[in-house]
């Protein structure tokens, strides 16, 4: 990266405020003003700053609606705003799906409408973390706060993740590089272990690589908790690891003080998905009787657990849950956004604070051609491009206050920095003009 | 508005009310000695009356609830209810959604419900579940027994400091009351250890949970907080337990109680998982008889049963190790969830069984704390829930309580294992509870020990939080009808909330804003500042968020009840 | 124990190489999933824009497997799996070596060859798909052009989409006031 001369004309700093891009949620980041702008960022990430720093011509600054041929058209907000309610009320199986780049108090008024039209709602975790979810229900969760590994690992390990491009400052400000408590020397006193097929960039800065073979994942973990059942290795190599490696990086695992594992979607990704989980946690278990081990899963989007666990708690189910019987339904597989459009299920498709237009196998996004699409979002991007209303947000950290929750389930209110642009409204207000809308809709055909 | 609540037959212990035929008056939200003509009249002609119930200790509110639901949808499906035109859909038996929390506690004449352990650093979530809960009050302890600061200042033995930092951590995580939980053995399971009576020290802080509960309560005092210290002493379900027990009470005897409204300096929580006797579960025995007379004999401390129910529940506890034991004993998936420089915490699915001769044993432990303490007033009702039984079942406890019979048939027919028996003392107990009782372990002693002057009884003044069951308390025998019992404190004829229906005929009629209670020190603010200059360093290196954004903003504790404490001393 | 040292490869590979034969086609592994430059030009906001053509319209393949092909960095390849086909650009992988496998970055040219398959499982097959790569003339698609051209949804019939004008790089709709 070319050098860049540090900022200097500025307004005002603003400290301590939350970065809205990867699970890490990085709180320390200080924005700089002028003129209510961010003229720039510090300490974020290439990552977070990219986010931050954004790219105004593609912002989203007025509603829109298409035309009769097809082409979005700017309208005032009382227009696309009843376009969308009528959309809604009048849908048999409308689908509410995204909420992870957005605040938990945006996601209030959206659970109050999905009961009220009796909708499934749905976030990113159906095609990330969902097969992790599935696994935790399976075997359990054995997991700490990022501060524990920072005060008390001498062991990080990285599976099927790679921080260094998706979560850029979690080793330098969680789990390697920093000074914990007991852990006085930082990068010195833990042992930095990837996971990956790939020589990926983490690997790079570690100091064990076991390089398992492609969808080795399963087989690898499933030797250590063999040897650390005391059972022999019977191969010679397993999923590309000699197993005298294997029976020496077993030891190390338990003769560590405190040990932490980070997986990622390349676990969950993978054919066996949440058998992949079920056994990487399992493991973590069993280290357990040994010595302190725990795990967490590298949540993407800055929220993207926060709805989960607002879901848990308001309606006892994370992701995935389909109010259509008045009651919530949550099966995987049935109720999941995926599943329902490939079977073409949905009739009406509302996305908020997501794009899946840029995520969802083409196979999927196929039904969103058949159907209307409403979109909630700051950015023209690839679900713009099969919207039929655009209704323009605000940013969540930058431009409006907010809580999310980290990866690791840390709740942190977001402040604002900046106001938003006046053409522009919060997701909170979109979504419950929404809910108004359509509630006097019902009622008026009651 | 005004209401007169007409003929009921009254049980209000504080006020020394025993079955009286009254009527009770409110007007605006608060109880009145009369009100005009023009008063609204429920007609509730000899029912029983009672205020509203007190739970002392429930986890219904906070990160580890959300572990549970998020990684137990087989728990989540029990006790499916679709939405009506007044509530939201319910879900969930051990660990319900939060609107469900709600309206099943207001169903059972519930008005307050204190959340047990809520981590600093999480605290926003609690207070973000108790928004999302409704129709009670809910007070939530703050956790400080394995916190980094105050295992320090307890070893350095900095009472002052202590004072200062619970003072403002109070504010910080708007919390009520200071909880501790297996002191010096959650940190150790940091590393994966734990600690063995109170005299074990933490690794590394080198202080024992007898420096720690000691300092706490000191301090608590010192601020004169309108409850005690709440205690889970260390060694939790595990035979011959209970002299950690009496020694967790007893270290902390000569600390003078600052106070005038509660007597204890000390609340030992879920005793009944605290007297064990014997040296494993081959040769446990009940060891409830030395911790009942040590409280019968002593005024500092009062107690809650923590009543095994006999169901499939979730267990969860800020005492890390003690679920990888319960882990490791029962097979079933294990959650785990440390919280930097505070705390552990983790979670077992538990299956109980009337069919398992430790489970029948643990129900007639509790029943025995109840049955042997011989002052009501010393003990409460709880389950611990949702960990030795879910808070519903709180109507089957008090129907056990109040039948010898009911008791005497259930280990007669086996529906508990032998071992209830022949383990424990719990076949000779003949005590039954009376409805007044009843009112004194749900409603009047809960407000004692909490210092809630404003609750829990129906003088006037206090809030006009009322419960109104449909039992003729005249003509009906309570020793005799166990189901008729359970049934009628499962649904209340009426349940009033600050002057407001609730509920009606067991339904729920009306939907309020749960208010967060919380507890302010004034007169304290210097000493608090200078605690946070000096600790700033320390946080800022080794938490993880910062601290403008580790505070819990008002937003989060909307509407609130505060009780204000003057430390001026 | 270590396995930190890592074989160097060269990164470029001559096609008078010995090691390589040259072929049309080659059956290949392909991956997706997220890494640093399309997350950062996604979440800029700048979809539209050439900058994220270059960073998601991408597979990154082992040099060799480039060599095999005769395709240098930055020419264009057909991707076809059984779910679609799509033109992005080769370039060499940073995580070589991997031979037979490639990586698109997640993004609206990866999803038109992943597979929508969920197993029941709620997310689809991201990872592990048979795919095939070949070299080929066309023109890798800016992304409006390219949903345009995939999805079809405002096409109107009788347009073909690959004669119609692109959309370009900027949000193109019609303003209520213009000026
Ligand atoms: S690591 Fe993640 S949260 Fe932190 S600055 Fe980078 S993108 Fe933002
Ligand atoms: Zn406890
Ligand atoms: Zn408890």
């Amino acid at each position: 990266m070319a050098y860049e001369p540090p900022v200097t004309d500025y307004d005002e700093i603003v400290e301590n405020c939350t970065c809205a891009f990867c699970g890490s949620n990085c709180d320390d980041v200080d924005i700089l003003v002028k003129d209510n702008h961010v003229v720039g960022v510090r300490h974020a990430c290439r990552l977070g700053a990219s986010k931050i720093m954004e790219d105004e011509d593609q912002r989203l600054t007025v509603p829109m609606i298409r035309d009769e041929n097809g082409e979005l058209m700017e309208v005032d907000w009382d227009t696309a705003l009843d376009r969308a309610a009528e959309l809604i009320a009048g849908a048999v199986r409308p689908v509410f799906y995204g909420w992870s780049e957005t605040s938990i108090e945006a996601m209030k008024p959206g659970l109050e409408l999905t009961e009220l039209v009796g909708a499934v709602i749905d976030n990113q975790a159906t095609i990330c973390h969902g097969p992790t979810v599935q696994a935790v229900q399976n075997v359990g969760y054995p997991l700490m706060t990022l501060g524990e590994v920072k005060n008390r690992a001498d062991m990080v390990v990285y599976t099927g993740s790679n921080p260094m491009n998706a979560h850029p400052r979690h080793l330098a400000r969680y789990t390697t590089f920093p000074k914990g408590f007991f852990r006085k020397r930082g990068r010195f006193d833990r042992t930095l272990v990837t996971w990956d097929p790939k020589y990926s960039d983490t690997a790079k800065l570690s100091d064990i690589w076991i390089p398992f073979e492609e969808n080795g994942d399963y087989g690898f973990c499933n030797a250590i908790r063999a040897v650390l059942k005391g059972k022999e290795l019977k191969q010679d190599f397993i999923s590309g690891i000699p197993k005298e490696d294997i029976v020496a990086l077993t030891e190390k695992m338990k003769n560590t003080q405190f040990g932490a594992l980070f997986f990622g979607l390349g676990l969950t990704h993978t054919l066996s998905k949440q058998r992949n989980i079920d056994i990487a946690i399992q493991l973590v278990q069993d280290l357990n009787k040994y010595t302190k081990w725990v795990l967490l899963p590298m949540r993407g989007h800055f929220n993207v657990n926060g709805f989960n666990i607002f879901m848990a708690y308001e309606m006892g189910f994370p992701y995935g849950v389909d109010f259509c019987r008045g009651y919530p339904r949550y099966m995987i597989g049935e109720t999941t956004t995926i599943d329902l459009l490939n079977r073409k299920e949905c009739d009406v498709f509302m996305v908020i604070a997501a794009d899946p237009g840029a995520h969802f196998p083409g196979g999927a996004l196929a039904h969103l051609v058949d159907i209307p699409v409403i979109q909630i979002d700051i950015h023209w991007g690839p679900s713009t491009e099969l919207a039929d209303v655009v209704l323009p947000g605000t940013f969540i950290g930058v431009e409006t206050a907010g809580t999310s929750y980290r990866m690791d389930s840390v709740p942190i209110y977001m402040k604002k920095a900046i106001d938003p642009p006046e053409t522009c409204r919060e997701d909170e207000w979109i979504v419950n003009e929404l809910l108004q809308r359509v509630k006097k809709i019902k009622e008026a055909s009651k | 508005m005004e209401y007169i609540l007409k003929n009921g037959i009254v049980y209000d212990p504080i006020n020394e009310i025993n079955g009286e035929k009254k009527d009770v008056m409110f007007k605006d939200g608060k109880i009145v000695n009369s009100v005009s003509d023009s008063a609204k009249v429920i007609d509730v002609t000899d029912k029983l009356v009672m205020p509203a119930g007190i739970d002392v200790h429930c986890h219904l509110a906070g990160p580890k609830l959300c572990v549970g639901r998020l990684y137990r949808p087989e728990d989540e499906r029990r006790g499916v209810k679709p939405k009506t035109d007044i509530t939201r859909a319910e879900t969930g038996f051990s660990i319900p959604n939060c609107p469900a929390t709600g309206y099943r506690f207001s169903r059972m004449g519930y008005g307050t419900v204190v959340e047990a352990a809520v981590p600093p650093l999480e605290a926003k979530h609690t207070h973000e579940e108790i928004i999302a809960i409704p129709n009670i009050d809910i007070p939530p302890l703050t956790l400080f027994g394995n916190n980094w600061f105050i295992m320090q200042f307890a070893k350095e033995g900095r009472i002052d400091d202590i004072a200062a930092f619970v003072s403002a951590w109070l504010k910080i995580t708007k919390g009520y009351g200071v909880k501790i939980v297996n002191p010096c053995g959650s940190e150790a399971w940091g590393w994966g250890m734990n600690v063995h009576g109170i005299d074990d020290p933490a690794p590394y802080w080198d202080v024992t949970a007898r420096e720690v509960i000691r300092a706490l309560a000191q301090a608590n005092e010192m601020l004169g907080l309108p409850h005690s210290i709440h205690v889970h002493p260390n060694d939790l379900g595990h035979p011959g337990n209970f002299p950690t027990t009496i020694n967790s009470i007893d270290c902390m005897k000569d600390i003078k109680k600052n106070s005038e409204y509660r007597n204890q300096t000390i609340h030992l929580t879920h005793a009944q998982f605290h007297c064990y006797d014997g040296t494993s579960w081959r040769d446990v025995t009940s060891g409830v008889e030395p911790v009942a007379d040590y409280i019968n004999k002593h005024d500092h401390v009062t107690a809650d049963m923590g009543q095994v129910t006999l169901d499939e529940t979730t267990t969860m506890t800020a005492d890390g190790p003690m679920e990888y034991d319960l882990y490791e004993l029962t097979g079933l998936k294990w959650a785990n969830k440390d919280i930097e420089l505070e705390t552990a915490s983790g979670l077992v699915p538990f299956i109980y069984s009337g069919r398992n001769p430790v489970h029948s044993l643990q129900w007639a432990i509790g029943l025995e704390l109840a049955l042997m303490i011989e002052d009501p007033w010393k003990i409460c009702l709880t389950t611990d829930s949702p960990n030795a039984g879910p808070f519903i079942r709180y109507p089957r406890v008090m129907s056990w309580l109040m039948s010898y019979q009911r008791r005497a048939e259930m280990m007669d027919n086996k529906e508990v294992h032998a071992w209830a028996g022949r383990k424990s003392a719990l076949g000779t107990l003949d005590r039954e509870y009376d409805f007044y009782d009843i009112a004194t372990i749900t409603r009047a002693g809960p407000s004692k020990i909490y210092g809630f002057e404003d609750r829990g009884h129906l003088g006037a003044g206090a809030i006009a939080d009322i419960a109104v069951y449909d039992l003729e308390p005249n003509n009906f025998d309570p020793t005799r009808n166990a189901a008729a019992v359970e049934k009628a404190f499962s649904n209340a004829l009426y349940t009033i909330k600050d002057g407001q229906v609730l509920v009606k005929d067991g339904e729920i009629v009306k939907i309020v804003s749960s208010k967060h209670v919380r507890t302010e020190v004034e007169g304290f603010e210097d000493e608090e500042k200078r605690i946070l200059e000096e600790i700033m360093p320390f946080f800022n290196r080794y938490y993880t968020i910062k601290f403008e954004n580790y505070v819990v903003h008002d937003h989060y504790a909307e509407p609130s009840s505060v009780y204000k404490v003057n430390a001026s001393k | 124990m270590t396995y930190i040292e890592k074989p160097s490869i060269s990164n470029v590979v001559k096609f008078e190489d010995p090691d390589v034969a040259q072929v049309k086609k080659l059956t290949v592994m392909l991956n997706t999933g997220t890494d640093i430059y399309q997350g950062a030009c996604k979440k800029r906001g700048s979809t539209l824009k050439d900058e994220y053509r270059k960073v998601a319209g991408v597979c990154y393949m082992d040099p060799k497997d480039m060599a095999r092909l005769g395709v240098g960095n930055w020419e264009s390849v057909l991707v076809k799996s059984d779910w679609g086909e799509v033109v992005v650009y080769a370039a060499h992988s940073r995580d070589a070596p991997h031979e037979g496998m490639i990586f698109i970055p997640k993004g609206p040219w990866a999803n038109v060859v992943v597979s929508p398959e969920t197993y029941c499982c709620s997310d689809p097959t991201y990872k592990g798909i048979k795919a095939t790569v070949e070299k080929t003339d066309k023109e890798v698609l800016l992304m409006a052009d390219l949903m345009r051209d995939v999805y079809k949804k405002y096409v109107k019939e009788g347009d073909k989409p690959e004669e119609l004008p692109s959309l370009g790089e900027m949000p193109v709709y019609k303003k209520i006031r213009s000026g």
